[in-house]
């Protein structure tokens, strides 16, 4: 027989509070699974459902099991509001002391003997006669998890159970859950991986709302990026500062950082961008999108430089109106470029942190000695990256995701006026799309560089970004 | 026109030819700044024109094109190359005159036709530029007394030279004023400028003259880069085939072979090519490249002689002016060839199998590159361009082998260097007839069977001395070291 538990095309609220939108999930009886993602992203709601919370909009829930033990923050709350009710009911006109701690595990206890054995072991006896809600946070919570253990669940949820217990009980919990998994199919909410258990067998990433990804642990490289996700997510580490030793010259605060006036990219008879007149000040976030074949990338080297055409266009870029003997160095040095094509041409084998350095001279590999605050600043990007350990690495031996956050950290190391992101998920799957959007919302966080994002499709959008300009096919 | 060499006296024939330094980066400070607002026109735009031209464009020069009338009537690639990369394109008799610096990037071929024509439309005090010293050294060119003349040579192919400046880099490059050109002394200012247009100043360059450009290039690349490598290709080959080795698998280990062992003699010299042998084949490939060495060297000798009397460019011209007819029948002949004609097989070679299996390729081009670099330097040649002109550029042409095989090789060399090429072939293949009845499979094809790796201790100490002692691994120790330093992290 089937004992999976199935959520389909599931949308639930919570009293118009949290939604939970298009949750496709699938809980095999023999599977635990950890729940992750940042506050707020809903991972108490999605366990919630499992204990019968919120109400079904859209989508089925099938196979969810009758005897759910729950164990979180909402649910203690739950029940001690509950107890302090009972205080306010006063109708008796006597001094109600609440319900004692025995009567809270063992009244509808299945396994007296397990509930007597967690109490000796949670160090609870002496307050088996104390008021429930006399009882601390921590003692609370240590008589929730007796009653959810000793209650003989089908399926068993802890919601950050493990936080605020000292190293000792949680030793002693760990180890009773690692002894009931043959029978009790656990989830378990955790912020922190390095407090996951051994015996978990899936891992799912919530985010708005979402369930937006879930991996198998025996997919090791899955795995990784989602614990690196994670840390991106979560991480207190800020965008490491600039090279003091690396200054631009000064730009006229009353110029525009680019302005294309009538721009044209033609090749031969053939019109791909035909008299587009652009400008970006500083400051002002833009999405630039359009279809296959529209130009934008075109655009875009017009002004980075790389269009040869741009020498024949009225195109002025941080300062310089093209073609009056500049070199591309001098326009470069404005810009943070990232692209797949260049992902494609960063072929030299080169080390990750060497990659991140290259940033300051705008070279593909490194041709100069580096100095070692340069250094410095490339190893606070590779922890901010969650990628400390890797920064001798070969870069042509990352995946290609973890490739594609470097060379964002390329891009940003000097902080530059202008930050071109071209299409920075194209090619990548789900798990590596949340962790560049992630750190592009980390980098936008700062003030002093604008943003140029391209994309074709509209869904991955940028928090800050209020300007469009949308390309036509020719 | 006269030979140009030859009409030296024996005492500057020598001072030119012993000219090549490798220059500090220093040198380059001023950047481009003696050709900042001035107006380059380029002649030719194929790879190495029109390449060239992005770069120094990007480097905030004035870069046109000048092309032929019927060139630009017809729309052809040369035409499109330029246009639709946003230059100014003219006729010479447009933007020659306006010109500061006219750099011919013609084939060698179209010299004298392109200078004739040039020359007299260019504007007083002028710089004429050239990639090659061909048409001034063995043809004799006369160029009028107020024009500065100089070379500027990227030693790759035109779309690395690009490739390589995109990235933040550039190419090793070889510049060089014309002495008797010189009038206002500012050829070097300008070469120099030319060179870091190009990004060249960032990889290496090598201050040399025209004689010696022109003498030890023709050496290099008819022998050991071009002629060594193809003659080596059909012997190998053949010899394989003929021992009853899979030819799939034999054509494979030779055109991915030179690539992979030339690819340890480019970090490490021929010490570290042969070093990448077990020690008893290491003793081996010493001895038969000792072998081919003493078989060889008349060769050798002989292109160099030929070479530096003028000898072979007049033979070449004349092929020249006979539409081509040996160079054409020998294009033709090697196309023919049975290991142009079989596609590698899909057998997977591990890298060290290379080494292993291609013993007499390794003593190939150890003995090549020692004999061409004795050669030159024996003919007056100073160490440095004779190193960069043999070991140095045999990974690149091994390269364009791994690509499309000796096809490629040729397609991408000069028709100066193929032509060279052939005369060495036709040369060496008899020569090494006798040499090869004894070759077997141990040392191409199946590598040796022997029980143990054993080898007696004086005999390895002095095959290493020798390997290590040869002068053409001093000079490129010294050299290989300042291309690490320029060239940090590759």
């Amino acid at each position: 027989m089937d004992t999976a538990i199935r959520l389909v095309d599931l949308s639930v609220n919570f009293d118009e509070r949290f939604h939970l939108n298009n949750i496709n999930w699938t809980i095999e009886s023999n599977q635990h699974w950890v729940i992750t993602g940042t506050n707020g992203a809903g991972k108490s709601a999605l366990v919630a459902v499992l204990a019968g919370v919120g109400d079904i909009e859209n989508g089925t829930v099938t196979c969810l099991p009758k005897n759910v033990g729950l164990v979180s923050f909402e649910a203690q709350a739950e029940l001690i509001a509950k107890e302090l009710k009972k205080d306010d009911a006063d109708i008796m006109d006597v001094i109600s002391l609440g319900t004692p701690v025995h009567e809270m595990i063992f009244e509808n206890c299945q396994d007296p003997e397990l509930a007597h054995a967690l109490v000796e072991k949670f160090g609870l006896t002496k307050l088996l006669d104390r008021a429930f809600r006399k009882l601390s946070t921590g003692e609370t919570r240590k008589v929730m998890l007796i009653r959810a253990l000793s209650s003989k669940p089908d399926l068993l949820i802890l919601d950050e159970p493990f936080d605020g217990l000292d190293a000792d009980t949680l030793a002693m919990l760990q180890a009773h859950l690692a002894s009931i998994i043959d029978t009790t199919p656990m989830i378990l909410v955790l912020n922190r991986f390095d407090e996951m258990p051994t015996f978990i067998t899936h891992v799912a990433y919530v985010d708005k709302g979402e369930l937006a990804l879930t991996v198998d642990k025996k997919d090791e490289s899955a795995f990784n990026e989602l614990y690196q996700l994670l840390h991106l997510k979560t991480t207190d580490l800020q965008v490491p500062e600039a090279d003091p030793a690396n200054t631009l010259p000064a730009l006229d605060p009353n110029q525009p950082l680019v302005r294309l006036n009538q721009a044209t990219i033609k090749y031969g008879d053939t019109v791909i961008v035909d008299k587009l007149d652009w400008t970006i000040e500083r400051g002002q976030h833009w999405q630039l999108s359009g279809p296959n074949g529209s130009g934008k990338t075109g655009v875009l080297s017009l002004i980075t430089g790389d269009h040869p055409q741009c020498y024949t266009n009225d195109i002025f870029v941080f300062g310089f109106q093209r073609g009056n003997g500049e070199s591309i160095w001098q326009i470069k040095q404005f810009i943070g470029y990232v692209s797949t094509a260049l992902q494609w041409e960063y072929r030299v084998s080169t080390s990750c942190k060497n990659v991140i350095i290259s940033g300051f001279y705008d070279s593909i590999g490194m041709y100069s000695k580096s100095t070692d605050n340069q250094k410095k600043i490339a190893d606070q990007w590779l922890a901010l990256l969650g990628m400390a350990d890797r920064a001798d690495q070969p870069f042509n031996k990352l995946s290609y995701g973890d490739q594609r956050l470097l060379l964002i950290a390329r891009a940003m190391v000097k902080h530059p006026p202008l930050l071109i992101l071209d299409e920075p998920c194209l090619g990548l799957d789900d798990m590596n799309r949340q962790l560049v959007l992630a750190l592009i919302e980390k980098i936008c966080e700062g003030k002093e560089t604008t943003v140029l994002y391209v994309n074709h499709h509209a869904e991955d959008q940028i928090k800050g970004i209020e300007n469009y300009l949308g390309l036509k096919k020719n | 026109m006269a030979n140009y060499f030859n009409t030296l006296p024996l005492r500057e024939q020598l001072a030119q030819l012993a000219k090549c330094r490798f220059m500090d980066s220093s040198e380059f400070a001023d950047g481009v700044e003696a050709l900042k607002g001035k107006k380059m026109v380029v002649i030719g735009c194929g790879a190495q024109g029109l390449n060239q031209g992005l770069n120094l464009r990007d480097s905030g020069l004035d870069v046109s094109y000048a092309l032929r009338p019927e060139a630009i009537a017809q729309k052809r690639q040369s035409w499109k190359n330029a246009t639709e990369n946003g230059f100014v394109v003219g006729t010479y008799e447009e933007l020659i005159p306006t010109a500061d610096v006219v750099l011919n990037l013609t084939p060698d071929k179209q010299h004298t036709p392109v200078v004739k024509a040039v020359m007299p439309l260019m504007k007083e005090g002028a710089c004429l530029s050239y990639s090659h010293g061909f048409n001034i050294v063995e043809e004799g060119m006369q160029i009028r007394e107020d024009l500065t003349v100089i070379m500027v040579a990227p030693k790759c192919p035109g779309s690395e030279v690009r490739a390589e400046y995109v990235r933040g880099f550039g190419v090793p490059t070889l510049i060089a004023v014309h002495e008797d050109n010189d009038p206002k002394g500012e050829g070097l200012a300008l070469a120099k400028a030319y060179a870091v247009g190009t990004g060249g100043h960032k990889a290496g360059v090598l201050m040399s003259s025209f004689i010696a450009e022109v003498k030890s290039d023709l050496m290099g690349e008819q022998t050991i880069l071009c002629g060594m490598l193809q003659t080596g290709s059909i012997l190998c080959f053949d010899k394989m085939v003929e021992e009853g080795i899979d030819a799939g698998y034999a054509s494979r280990l030779i055109q991915y072979g030179w690539e992979t062992i030339t690819e340890a003699l480019k970090y490490g010299g021929v010490t570290n090519m042969l070093d990448r042998l077990s020690n008893p084949a290491k003793i081996k490939a010493f001895d038969l490249s000792e072998e081919l060495k003493v078989i060889m060297r008349p060769l050798y000798n002989k292109h160099q002689d030929d070479i530096i009397s003028g000898h072979f460019s007049q033979t070449m011209m004349e092929d020249w002016a006979n539409d081509d007819k040996n160079l054409l029948q020998w294009r033709a002949d090697t196309a023919e060839t049975n290991f142009e004609k079989t596609p590698a097989g899909d057998v997977e070679i591990s890298e060290q199998e290379f080494f292993d299996n291609g013993i007499l390729m390794v003593a190939m081009v150890k003995a090549g590159v020692e004999l061409a670099f004795e050669t030159m330097t024996a003919a007056g040649i100073i160490a440095e361009s004779a190193y960069y002109e043999s070991l140095h550029e045999t990974p690149l042409i091994a390269n364009t082998i791994a690509r499309k095989k000796l096809y490629e090789m040729n397609a991408t060399i000069s028709d100066t260097a193929e032509y060279g090429c052939y005369l060495y072939n036709h040369a060496c293949v008899p020569l090494l007839a006798d040499f090869m009845k004894d070759i077997k499979t141990d040392v191409i094809g199946k590598g040796l069977s022997v029980e143990d790796n054993g080898v007696d201790n004086a005999r390895l100490i002095e095959v290493n001395k020798a390997l290590r002692s040869h002068p053409v691994e001093a000079v490129g120790a010294v050299l290989r070291g300042h291309m690490a330093d320029m060239k940090k992290i590759v």
